[in-house]
């Protein structure tokens, strides 16, 4: 058992390692004026000074020399002539931005932001200290509530279609939706004014540290909930669509014949096998909370990673896009190796084939 | 699993319990919504527009603007410049005011002013931007015997230059250059080497290395201002505590000029991104500024009673400006009498209507009607006629053809079809409105439009590059200079001439208006420029933004303004709450 | 015919009406009496509330907020759902079973490829990829180069060179499903789909494969867990002892039972598939904006929050067709009995 989790987290580096350079050559694709346009033509417009186009490259070296931009993206290049179909290759060398990066990072280092000088990796942690909470907490509670609605849904068929119905008609509505729906019924002075608007207030001295903790959850809650209900239609209806199955089988027949309460035979016999493609679902999960929400993030004023890779991609902060590329695709592959686990211990027929 | 969830469940039931407490009362902070992190608080960087607003706190520069009034005042300088002219050059005479003092006690003085140019022009520094736009400083002459007054060479002539030369942060000699090694370097030597030989200097790269360690980025107070306040906290993302320091040199200074009054103790800006968040936050009480808020929030707030009751509202036209502008290049588009004809399309009153609620300014050109003596009143306003837009496509030499498209054969025999693409900022519902409208007129008239949302970064490589047929953006300007050379001129076609108009004819009238310092030639210069703009139309300005703003009824002089970010920070003061609407 | 059969199928035949009825009015969209155009925009009529119109404005349904009318856009809205969303949908599962039924069935260690194969497949996979961008070196020699290596590929691929057939290699189907399916969900979804739409124009095409490559992977990852599951059962053990290829026991005898748990996110996916495409379009990377679809019209309500209408009305249509395809792909578990 050891000995293959440690072959399979071995295997995980060349693919992490293919991930994040498929992902640097796809990036840099890119146009990245936007990088240029708010150093350089922020201060530029009318009614300023006028730059000629040869004042403004010189400018555009300058500042991918700084940020080290103004080196060849990869080891070798192919450039396509306008006119014809004729293709120029070219060999760069050692000193392109791709070996230069991959050789910070194996040192452990994951540069500065673009945007706010601050290094990858303490804004990644200071960003994830937001995300996970929040994003944990939800995960967690999703789980529960599907969990507990699909035992529910077992023992009173009758509401079945009624919840379904309704897990359906959240799932139709668009996240925002959602979200906004909290925020304008449970913070709104003009209804029900239950819940602070947004972001978490600023820890007053005085304050004790129940209070503190208080005011956190507090302010998490509404976030929590948004994100809970638009997690719980695809878990609750594939939950509920296994353990259908489960009890129609022979064995679970077999078990209440012999006797066993209905609730014995759902959490005892069918639970554990209609878990199974739930797995794949859950342990999305995992990966999901690292990555963050943009949407809920934005509408309740969060730092989260979400909002940090908005901005980032929107604004070509590359080493915080790789950084976080990194990060989420590690922790991906990670969530691949404990769906299989699970699968695992869930289904011990399956050894043979890990 | 159940269990955990179960756990936490009940504990946001009990936190719910424990946390519910009443509104807070006003403590004198004032409190302002920001829709992002201004990023870097880096002197020199500047990267948008909360950046700057948060500097101006920290910060000061020789002049400053009075918004509400349109003028320009001294700030850190004493007085108004001096200004001389010798040969080609401008001479350009400051004095510091007297008692202005660093957080050290140690006063301002002109090798600050000669520090802070150097740092602008010292290669590996966040200075690009900067750089560029204080390019024409050549020099600085200090005065032998006040150590307060300096004189700063100017490359050329030109009106703007006054108002340029006082407009940057004056940063500390003492906090990065304690023993003034970058004395004896000149400006002229770190503006005419190339950078491979500053690289090799080592007493810059010891001040690069040196600045780069303070990380200003974050830490401004490792380069502290002469401004009024200090940073006292920031959370990325969350928010940020500007703090009045309690011994600041200004309030020592009799007669004291109002000019330099700041009035908020604490200042907070909270980064609040989604519009309807930050309106909730403002009724409820925990947000007092709304700046920049959307003509429908506005509006509807402005209609409910009970928001009525705690906040005041507040419209200032502004200098920000939305236009359509043609490539001029592309051949469907080249001939002016096609662009004239499909300016008749834009409905400009059915889109203020529509999308300001009746409140912008229209305008004939790019200079606002406030700006009184320079606004040519005597041209017509556009009008929305589509039937003249036939008519001038049909003198454009556009046939319309059975099948209700419009075509020409071009001189060499090439049959063009009118039908194009309008490219515009993604997630902005005013272009959209404003390309739906044009694409509905259009089609009536048998024009397909494509209107096409684009990224912005994809947006403005391809407006750089000319590759796009007509966009639609905000241009913004100010009452101070009229200088349109950046946007019309030939001579920046690829940098922010995205039209690519230009004519030997405009670029000479540009240049004479930029050069003017007699207002009444200046006058007929300008009037001259918007009669040219509206007969070569290659960008049609459809009107003056209105900026609004929401504040709590708690606090008072605001001094709204059309120049973002729209208000006055320091000059706000707290006042016990009363309706003034 | 027992009563649920018969409840179940009468079910289906509401389904297939909602669905019929929906395709009648897509198909029928320019020929019925509506009164405005769906990118037609009134700016004297804009976020109307449905039912209040007066006989002058006649937008029935009401009005976003950038003044389009509600009744075309949903009209409109239906035909888009019809010919984006639930053949991109359609098309995602496909990828899915595909891949991850392939990825679950042989696992890391099944698939052995010979080394001629390998070559085949891998000497293809490389010309296809430079004549399609045309990155040959020059130009003139792309056509002779492309024949050499496709003879050199069929060559090394039949069985005429005995090294090459005799030496096999395993193929880590699993493996390389599993990091495809990381490497797409890893990427931030805008850098990915600029990246797409700077190789392709946009069009109904792109906007398919962009839907489709984005979203295969929840249901391989669905399927690839069942089918790892149904191959250790007993049945299969069975079923291989009885010589059948494996491509046939997958085919035949594993999905059929592997496919519950796609089928039961089948329904959701199309409004996931609504969103994404809404995300697109305002990136300017979907449908044209003339073009109205359900998804649009819900994002519209961003602008006015207020406006409930934006979001009940073309809800309520999302809702009705994922129920509908709900009950059509639902498996048939009631009449087993």
């Amino acid at each position: 058992m050891l000995r293959l989790l440690l072959t399979r987290l071995l295997r995980l580096l060349p693919v992490t390692w293919g991930i994040v350079s498929v992902f640097f050559l796809l990036s840099r694709a890119l146009p990245d004026d936007q990088l240029l346009a708010r150093a350089i033509e922020s201060q530029l417009d009318t009614g300023s000074r006028a730059i000629t186009a040869p004042q403004r490259q010189a400018l555009e070296l300058q500042l991918r020399r700084r940020l080290g931009l103004d080196k060849p993206v990869f080891y070798f290049s192919i450039q396509r002539s306008a006119t014809g179909g004729q293709s120029h290759w070219r060999w760069h060398g050692l000193r392109n931005q791709y070996h230069l990066w991959w050789l910070d990072v194996v040192r452990g280092e994951l540069g500065r932001s673009y945007r706010d000088n601050k290094p990858v990796a303490s804004l990644l942690i200071e960003t994830l200290r937001f995300t996970l909470p929040f994003t944990a907490a939800a995960a967690f509670l999703a789980i529960g509530a599907a969990l507990w609605l699909s035992l529910w849904m077992t023992r009173h068929s009758r509401w079945r279609s009624y919840l379904l119905t309704i897990l359906y008609s959240l799932d139709a509505l668009p996240l925002f939706v959602v979200a906004l729906v909290l925020l304008y019924l449970l913070a709104n002075p003009d209804m029900l004014a239950l819940f602070p608007v947004y972001g978490f207030d600023n820890p007053e001295p005085t304050d004790t540290w129940l209070a503190n903790v208080g005011s956190y959850l507090h302010h998490l809650a509404l976030p929590v909930f948004s994100l809970v209900l638009i997690t719980l239609p695809g878990l609750v209806t594939q939950l509920d669509a296994s353990l259908q199955h489960e009890l129609q089988t022979a064995y679970a027949v077999t078990a209440r014949a012999k006797g066993l309460a209905f609730r014995q035979v759902v959490r005892h016999h069918t639970l554990r096998n209609a878990l199974l493609p739930v797995v794949a679902l859950v342990t999305d999960l995992l990966p999901a909370m690292v990555a963050g929400a943009v949407v809920v993030e934005v509408i309740f004023a969060l730092p989260g990673m979400g909002r940090l890779l908005a901005d980032a991609a929107a604004a070509r902060d590359y080493p915080v896009l790789q950084g976080s590329v990194l990060l989420i695709a590690s922790v991906r592959l990670l969530s691949h190796i404990v769906a299989d686990g699970l699968y695992w211990q869930l289904d011990p027929r399956l050894r043979s084939q890990l | 699993m159940l269990r955990i969830a179960k756990f936490i469940f009940i504990l946001f039931i009990i936190t719910e319990c424990i946390a519910c407490s009443g509104p807070k009362k006003h403590s004198g902070t004032i409190r302002i919504r920001w829709a992002q992190d201004p990023e870097t608080l880096d002197p020199l960087a500047m990267a948008n527009i909360y950046a700057d607003e948060g500097l101006n706190l920290l910060h000061t520069s020789l002049l400053a603007f009075d918004n509400p009034k349109g003028q320009l005042i001294p700030w850190l300088a004493s007085k108004t410049p001096v200004v001389r002219y010798k040969d080609s050059l401008t001479l350009i005479t400051y004095t510091l005011r007297d008692g202005a003092t660093w957080d050290n006690g140690q006063p301002v003085q002109a090798h600050d002013v000669a520090f802070t140019l150097k740092a602008m022009n010292c290669p590996g520094l966040p200075n690009e931007g900067i750089k560029v736009r204080l390019d024409f400083i050549r020099d600085i002459q200090f005065d032998p015997h006040d150590s307060r007054r300096f004189t700063l060479v100017c490359k050329g002539k030109s009106p703007d230059y006054i108002r340029e030369s006082g407009n940057f942060f004056i940063l500390p000699e003492y906090a990065l250059d304690k023993v003034g090694t970058l004395r004896p370097i000149s400006l002229t030597y770190l503006q005419h080497s190339d950078t491979v030989t500053l690289a090799r200097n080592p007493v810059l790269s010891a001040f690069v290395s040196r600045y780069q360690a303070a990380d200003l980025a974050h830490h401004p107070d490792r380069l502290p201002g002469c401004g009024p306040y200090q940073l006292e906290q920031w959370q990325s993302g969350q928010f940020l505590r500007f703090r009045r320091k309690s011994n600041w040199w200004a309030t020592q200074l009799r007669p004291f000029p109002i000019q330099l009054a700041a009035h908020p103790k604490a200042i907070e800006y909270r980064i609040i991104p989604n519009p309807g968040t930050s309106l909730l936050a403002l009724r409820e009480g925990t947000l007092d500024v709304y700046p920049l808020i959307p003509a429908k929030d506005f509006n509807s707030l402005r209609a409910s009673a009970s928001a009525r009751q705690k906040l005041n509202f507040y419209t200032h036209p502004s200098y920000e400006i939305v236009t359509l502008g043609f490539n001029t290049k592309q051949p469907l588009l080249e001939d002016r009498l096609t662009r004239q004809a499909l300016s008749h399309l834009l409905n400009i009153p059915g889109l203020i209507q529509a999308t300001e609620y009746g409140l912008a300014e229209r305008t004939v050109g790019l200079i606002s009607k406030r700006s009184r003596p320079y606004y040519n009143d005597s041209l017509p306003l556009l009008s929305y006629d589509p039937a003249q837009t036939v008519v001038l496509l049909q003198k454009a030499g556009w046939l319309r053809q059975a099948d209700g498209n419009w075509f020409r054969r071009t001189v060499n025999g090439a049959a063009q079809k009118l039908a194009f693409t309008i490219n515009y900022r993604a997630n902005d519902p005013l272009f959209e409105q404003i390309g739906l409208q044009f694409q509905n007129a259009a089609k009536a008239i048998g024009i397909a439009i494509n209107l096409k949302p684009t990224e912005s970064s994809l947006l403005s490589a391809r407006l750089r590059e000319g590759s796009y047929d007509v966009y639609i953006r905000t241009i913004a300007g100010n009452p101070f200079i009229f200088n349109f050379a950046p946007i019309l001129h030939t001579a920046s076609i690829g940098v922010l001439n995205y039209t690519r108009f230009g004519t030997a004819n405009s670029d000479k009238l540009i240049e004479a208006i930029s050069a003017e310092a007699d207002q009444k030639r200046k006058v007929l210069l300008l009037r001259k420029f918007q009669l040219l703009l509206q007969q070569e139309s290659p960008l049609v300005p459809l009107f003056f933004l209105p900026y609004r703003l929401v504040a709590s009824n708690q606090i008072a002089n605001l001094q709204p303004s059309g120049i973002k970010p729209g208000y006055e920070v320091k000059a706000i003061i707290t006042q016990p709450a009363h309706n003034s609407q | 015919m027992s009563f649920s059969s018969y409840f179940s199928n009468r079910r289906k035949l509401v389904a297939l009406g909602w669905l019929a009825f929906l395709l009648l009015v897509a198909a029928l969209a320019d020929w019925l009496p509506l009164p405005y155009a769906p990118g037609d925009s009134d700016l004297t009529h804009l976020s109307e509330p449905p039912f209040t119109a007066l006989a002058a404005s006649r937008h029935w349904l009401g009005t976003d907020p950038l003044g389009r009318d509600l009744l075309a856009g949903l009209v409109f809205g239906a035909r888009t759902t019809l010919i984006i969303s639930i053949p991109a949908a359609l098309l995602a599962v496909g990828v899915g079973i595909l891949l991850g039924s392939a990825a679950g069935f042989w696992g890391n260690t099944s698939l052995r490829v010979s080394l001629g194969h390998c070559f085949g497949v891998g000497g293809l996979l490389l010309t296809g990829f430079l004549s399609i961008f045309r990155l040959w070196p020059a130009p003139e020699l792309a056509w002779p180069l492309t024949a050499t290596s496709f003879a050199l590929v069929s060559l090394l691929a039949t069985r005429h060179v005995e090294l090459l057939q005799r030496v096999t290699l395993t193929f880590p189907v699993d493996q390389l499903v599993m990091s495809a399916i990381a490497l797409l969900e890893s990427i931030p979804r805008l850098i990915l789909v600029l990246v797409i739409a700077s190789v392709q124009e946009s069009s109904v095409f792109t906007l398919l494969l962009v839907l489709s490559l984005t979203y295969w992977t929840g249901p391989a990852r669905l399927i690839r867990a069942e089918v790892m599951r149904i191959r250790a059962l007993p049945y299969i053990e069975a079923v291989r002892a009885t010589g059948l290829t494996n491509m046939s026991i997958l085919i035949y005898h594993v999905l059929p039972n592997a496919s519950r748990s796609v089928r039961t996110a089948f329904p959701l996916s199309i409004a996931a598939l609504i969103g994404l495409e809404t995300t697109l379009s305002f990136l300017g990377i979907g449908l044209p904006t003339e073009i109205a679809s359900w998804g649009r019209l819900m994002a519209t309500a961003r602008l006015d929050s207020a406006a409930w209408w934006l979001i009940v009305e073309p809800g309520l249509l999302l809702l009705g067709t994922m129920l509908a395809l709900r009950q059509l792909a639902r498996p048939d578990e009631h009449t087993g009995k």
